[in-house]
């Protein structure tokens, strides 16, 4: 038997945060909630949901249309969530974010206006083996419509990127390199710096998908200088059904619109249409203004706890996590990355990730089973299907204790 | 242990997915079916030989769940020296029966399928019971 981990201190400033979520003092199944399905989606702060209960209730209007004063106060939310959040990517300019419906919408924003007529028959989309579904699909989509051809670098077995074989993929033909920043699945941190720089030496446009990092910890995109990046607020304490697209203002402006309709023109006759400039020419109809005021709220909230001392924290309980798994009986951990962030992926010999899955979850312990949308992931591993358990600002080393513990009765039951 | 949980793994169905009967790739079949639940991955094929519209032999191979695993295995100890068209109405019968609230199991007769009913707590566990009995149903399709 190997020694207990010592669990990492809870800080003082997130010692509390547990109470910021109504959702975690509900029971599931005659127990209390823990939640460790974070990688598909956060739970989201009192204040989030009142700002969006504020906007419904004393604000709702639509924007940038309207003189009247409840237009012009919605306008001002939302485009306050814009300067939000250009700010805490530490984007040039505003305009570089784009709303979307997410992280999947981004990409295949990216793919239709900016890469469709960049490429021909026979140029290259680099990504990895380890990215979800939505980095992967909408460039066979093009590829299909252009006869580009989708190149995928491999991992090792400890799901580590293959990061020289990755870098040797590019080629003169190499018009993107998406690539993961943390994986969805099992948690690998890409060490995507080295990617950006490669890719920039050699003229081939980036795409970061930083669904999985950018509740975890800081990024400056101005820094890593990638072109595009991408993410869902969902999965950072705010709403569902919003999230945006970073791009860089000269990449932006050399694009087609995504969709048309309202509120991406600057002008349309039967003559002829001309488009607003970005990032509006890539947000046609209404959006999601409440959506946006609750990023506004989240930015906020994360804020007031500051994303160093939330990655500080983290690191220690997933490393705690990953130690106390691996030390239980019968579990199987599926990739034990040099660097993991939020997420760990396990099977156990005697039950399959659905029959985990259950089993927790009448305990009151939410974790995904399945594929986790990484299909040629869990082929690569063999598998088809894993539990996974992933965490947030508010776990803490308890919900792990007691994920484990329960473990041991999945255990018994079918070992 | 929860009530629920206790009558979803029930014995009977432990011992299938433990020891699952006729799970084997079957060579020089009549028909076979392919079938997965993409949402969680589960993949099943089915395998059938079939004689005089009789189901002479049934098989599977699959990579899923214990309650797939467990329907799959008494699926093929149910259909196997059976009318083929018996083995649908079965089929329907069972899936209805787990589908409809208000339906029970209980009247098919076959007392390890009945041990079955317990994903009716689970919704979302019942395809993987079902899986089996839709890939049985493509395969006799392919028959026809």
């Amino acid at each position: 038997m190997t020694d207990r981990p010592t669990p990492p201190p809870i800080p003082e400033a997130l010692k509390k945060a547990r109470d910021d979520f109504p959702i975690l003092k509900r029971e599931v199944n005659g127990k209390p909630l823990i939640y460790l399905d974070n990688a598909a989606s956060t739970q989201k702060p009192q204040s989030v949901i009142d700002a969006i209960t504020q906007y419904y209730a004393y604000e709702n209007s639509n924007i940038h249309r309207g003189v009247h004063l409840l237009s012009t106060e919605a306008t001002a939310a939302y485009e306050n969530a814009r300067t939000k959040l250009a700010a805490y990517l530490n984007a040039n300019d505003e305009s570089e974010i784009v709303f979307t419906r997410g992280a999947t919408e981004s990409i295949n924003l990216v793919a239709h206006s900016f890469l469709a007529p960049l490429v021909s028959a026979g140029d290259e989309i680099l990504i990895s083996h380890m990215e979800h579904h939505a980095n992967i699909v909408p460039w066979q989509l093009l590829c299909e419509r252009t006869g580009a051809v989708l190149k995928v670098a491999p991992i090792f077995d400890n799901g580590d990127l293959d990061t020289d074989a990755y870098l040797s993929l590019m080629g003169p033909r190499t018009k993107l390199a998406a690539i993961v920043h943390v994986s969805n699945a099992i948690g690998t941190v890409n060490p995507i710096e080295r990617i950006i720089e490669a890719a920039k030496d050699r003229g081939i446009h980036t795409l970061i998908d930083s669904a999985q990092s950018i509740q975890h910890m800081k990024l400056d995109v101005q820094a890593l200088d990638c072109d595009f990046l991408v993410f869902s607020a969902h999965k950072m304490f705010m709403p569902t059904g919003i999230g945006g697209l970073y791009g860089k203002r000269a990449k932006l402006d050399s694009m087609r619109p995504y969709q048309g309709g309202g509120d991406m023109i600057a002008h349309v006759s039967f003559d002829g249409t001309t488009y607003k400039e970005p990032p509006y020419r890539f947000e046609a109809g209404t959006p999601h203004i409440a959506g946006g005021i609750g990023i506004s709220a989240g930015i906020d909230y994360i804020e007031s706890i500051g994303r160093d001392l939330i990655h500080d924290y983290e690191t220690q309980l997933i490393d705690y996590a990953a130690n106390r798994l691996k030390s239980t009986a019968g579990v199987r951990l599926i990739g034990e990355p040099s660097h993991r962030s939020g997420a760990i992926s396990f099977v156990m010999d005697s039950a399959h990730a659905h029959d985990i899955g259950t089993i927790l979850d009448t305990e009151g312990i939410a974790v995904r089973s399945g594929h986790h949308c990484c299909e040629p992931l869990m082929k690569r591993f063999g598998i088809s299907a894993t539990a996974r358990a992933s965490i947030a600002l508010y776990n803490n080393h308890e919900d792990i204790d007691a994920l484990v513990e329960s473990l041991g009765r999945v255990h018994q039951l079918f070992g | 242990m929860n009530p629920e949980l206790k009558a979803l793994y029930r014995d009977t169905l432990l011992k299938h997915s433990r020891e699952p009967k006729n799970k084997s790739v079957l060579k020089d079949v009549d028909a076979y079916f392919e079938l997965k639940n993409p949402l969680c991955g589960d993949l099943i094929t089915l395998y059938l030989k079939v004689s005089q519209k009789m189901v002479s032999k049934a098989t599977f191979e699959a990579q899923c769940c214990s309650i797939c695993m467990a329907s799959a295995s008494m699926l093929t100890e149910q259909i196997t020296q059976s009318d083929i068209e018996e083995g649908v109405d079965f089929a329907d019968s069972l899936i209805e029966s787990l589908l409809q609230p208000g339906i029970s199991i209980a009247t098919l007769e076959n007392e390890d399928i009945q041990s079955l009913a317990g994903v009716k707590s689970f919704p979302s566990r019942i395809r993987c019971a079902t899986l089996p009995w839709e890939a049985f149903k493509g395969a006799v399709s392919r028959l026809r």
